[in-house]
């Protein structure tokens, strides 16, 4: 039999790495989706920016262009939100 | 209001004699947006040349090179200067011969002397150059020059040299930032050695000064010289600053007159012509055609032909101009950047207006930062001159009114509550361990997403409008019709899908529904059918658009941006508050010592650059994101863009009048 003390300590302690896992899961929602960003917008960007320097009437469709991965990081940011409340 | 501006074609034709005439109320009315005429070799054409310039073209642009360059000269430009008063345009003209020449040639004058003088000035500065290593040798100047059987060394060394020739020599050792200098006297004959004696030592010469008498004297004569120069440049160049206060509003007069006249003169270069006669197309508001028509016809006293010309059905030949309430004219600035609308296409500047505020104000939902935005938007005036930026500032206005508000509702204050709960669903995190309840992320979520199904849905709609209102009508424009339908049908069967198999709060509920077939119910059932439907009138107008399917669901769960940024602005500034207030600040003041002193000091540091940071990224989330949802989700749905900008031939007068 099990000391009902020690087995209570045990559950407040599942339940704690419960709420850290989740922490961890969201935090890598997050940072995996932000580096996924980061990179589809790296090309992008250095793109974007090229050519609006050409042409400055580019710069509405270049910003388009530069955010539209930006959905990925919302996403992860989404998730990470649900995964912690 | 949601369209531009209407427009009519109208076509000027009449004689050459009239078309000074024409061409200046033309430009009075400000209001034709002139056609380019362009030769073609075409019969149609035949005949008809491109105009040459109105008489005095070409004297008024010297008039107007001359005065553009004495404004970048004085520093001043008409797109920042403010005038008191105005001139007169006959007035302006009269005196054209007596002031304006006059004032040209006294600054032009005043300018070449002045050159001449900084040039004099210049060639003195290099004299005393020369003269001051020869200061500290003790001959006068006149002794390094007239010798026939004699030839003088003079310049720096790097050490005091032997010299194996009968000689005279002066060494003067360098001091700090000085080379030692060295002045060498030999026969002529033995100049040879010496040089090579010289040369060993890395010798460099320097040019012996012209002149006569002591050295020292000789300098402080070219120093006063060279006082007295900067003297008179000085004194020319207070007549100039003077001339410029004196003359800066004439002189910007002068060049929106000049400007007016040059653009007058050579606007017939874009009209078409023929030996006698006269020919130009342009566009003009409709409600002002009757205004235009019966002012030509009153200038020219009924000696020119207007007519009115069908527009064709080109919606880009058009020039656009909006129309819109005052209070969305700033948000024009945001169409702008993207695309001008095209001439016949729903214009959705209004709608922008009202829900870029909105949607900035749900990510950005502080009293705190609205407030300090609020304050900036106003602050910033002074810098932020010209249009552009006012129209961004008067954006900015709007979004942190709006901000402020949601702050109200959610009851936030630089990332602490106010005294009330929050109005609609709460946003405080469990930071510090202060909130009591978690914020509803679940709620404000749905929320979100039901905006999102809305706003999308409102653009397919618009979408349908602008088929069945294009001027160039297209022959699938039912199909077109029918795909954008079925665009809907697919969006809301996903969703009824979505509700019959998962109870969500906020959300209808359609899971009580007996099941069917395949542990789908009969609402899900008519969810599958209106997505089917929906994916065969998208093929039918172009299969390859299938592959966009997925944006479906993308593009409405793109607008939980709208919280997940939010939430991440209230996390930031939560968090700056702990760690200032409740980790730095907080344990000193139980017990405040000397140090404890300097530790709440760096704590309100923390503070700042924590808000301020916050405050930074607030605009650029709350900004690029609402207009990102603008620009990406939902005019994708609807918008073409592409429209040329209407430019009226004439100018708004700021300095002059008739």
């Amino acid at each position: 039999m099990a000391d009902p003390v020690v087995a209570e300590m045990t559950l407040e302690m599942v339940q704690a790495s419960q709420f850290g896992l989740k922490a961890v899961g969201a935090g890598l929602a997050v940072g995996l989706t932000g580096i996924g960003s980061g990179i589809a917008e790296m090309g992008i960007g250095a793109a974007a920016v090229g050519a609006t320097a050409e042409n400055k009437d580019m710069f509405g469709l270049a910003l388009l262009f530069t955010v539209i991965p930006e959905t990925i990081v919302i996403f992860g940011l989404v998730v990470a939100l649900l995964a912690l409340f | 209001m949601f369209q531009p501006e209407r427009m009519s074609r109208i076509l000027v034709a009449g004689s050459k004699d009239q078309m000074d005439t024409i061409v200046r109320e033309l430009y009075h009315q400000n209001a034709f947006h002139i056609e380019d005429f362009v030769e073609k070799e075409d019969e149609a054409y035949e005949g008809f040349r491109i105009g040459m310039p109105l008489a005095g073209a070409s004297e008024a642009s010297t008039e107007l090179i001359k005065i553009r360059s004495m404004e970048s000269m004085f520093g001043i430009s008409p797109d920042t200067a403010t005038t008191a008063r105005t001139h007169s345009s006959p007035e302006l003209r009269a005196g054209i011969d007596h002031k304006l020449a006059v004032l040209v040639r006294d600054v032009e004058e005043s300018t070449a002397q002045r050159s001449k003088l900084e040039a004099q000035a210049k060639a003195l500065e290099a004299r005393a150059t020369a003269l001051e290593p020869f200061a500290a040798v003790p001959l006068d100047m006149d002794l390094y020059h007239g010798y026939e059987g004699i030839t003088v060394f003079a310049g720096y060394v790097g050490s005091d040299v032997e010299i194996p020739v009968p000689h005279e020599k002066h060494y003067v050792p360098g001091g700090k930032g000085r080379q030692n200098f060295l002045v060498v006297f030999v026969p002529a004959r033995d100049a040879e050695a010496a040089n090579s004696a010289l040369l060993e030592a890395r010798f460099q010469a320097v040019p012996i000064p012209e002149g006569s008498g002591p050295v020292n004297d000789l300098i402080y004569d070219t120093r006063g010289k060279i006082a007295q120069i900067n003297e008179q440049i000085a004194k020319i160049e207070r007549n100039l600053e003077e001339k410029k206060s004196e003359y800066s509003e004439l002189l910007v007069a002068y060049d929106e007159y000049f400007t007016a006249v040059v653009e007058q003169a050579e606007a017939p270069l874009r009209f078409a012509t023929t030996e006698d006669a006269f020919v130009a197309e342009g566009w003009v508001p409709t409600e002002r055609v009757e205004a235009i028509i019966a002012a030509l016809t009153h200038a020219t006293a009924g000696k020119v032909y207007v007519t009115r010309l069908d527009i064709g059905d080109d919606p880009k030949e058009v020039p656009v101009e909006y129309k819109n309430p005052n209070f969305s004219r700033p948000t024009e600035l945001f169409m702008d950047i993207y695309s001008r609308p095209r001439y016949d296409e729903f214009d959705p500047t209004l709608l922008v207006s009202i829900v870029f505020p909105i949607f900035f104000g749900l990510i950005l939902g502080d009293v705190g930062y609205g407030f300090v935005l609020l304050v900036a938007s106003f602050a910033l005036r002074k810098f932020l001159s010209g249009e552009a930026g006012n129209r961004l500032l008067d954006v900015l206005r709007n979004a942190s009114i709006m901000s402020i508000i949601f702050g109200v509702l959610f009851s936030e204050f630089f990332g602490m509550g106010l005294p009330w709960e929050s109005i609609i669903y709460t946003r405080h995190l469990n930071i510090g361990g202060h909130a009591v309840h978690h914020p509803m992320v679940a709620e404000l979520l749905i929320v979100s997403v039901w905006i999102g199904l809305l706003h999308i849905t409102l653009g397919r709609l618009i979408h349908v409008r602008n088929i069945s209102r294009a001027m160039h009508k297209s022959h699938h424009a039912t199909k077109e019709i029918l795909a954008q339908l079925g665009w809907l049908s697919t969006m809301w069967g996903i969703v009824i899908v979505i509700w019959s198999m998962f109870a969500i709060p906020l959300m209808i509920d359609l899971t009580g529904f007996a099941p069917v077939a395949m542990g789908l119910n009969a609402a899900s059932i008519v969810g599958v059918v209106l997505g089917l439907i929906g994916i065969v009138f998208i093929g039918m107008e172009s299969p390859l658009e299938l592959v966009e399917i997925p944006t479906i669901i993308s593009h409405v769960l793109s607008y939980t941006r709208l919280v997940a940024v939010g939430l991440s602005s209230v996390a930031i500034a939560m968090v700056t508050n702990f760690i200032a207030l409740d980790l730095i600040i907080g344990p000193q003041l139980e017990s405040l010592s000397a140090v404890g002193v300097f530790i709440v000091l760096l704590g309100l540091v923390v503070l700042v650059i924590g808000h301020v940071l916050n405050t930074a990224l607030g605009i650029l989330g709350g900004g690029l994101h609402s207009i990102r949802l603008h620009y990406v989700e939902f005019f994708t749905k609807f918008y073409n863009g592409g429209g040329k900008k209407y430019n009226p031939f004439g100018m708004i007068r700021k300095f002059t009048e008739d």
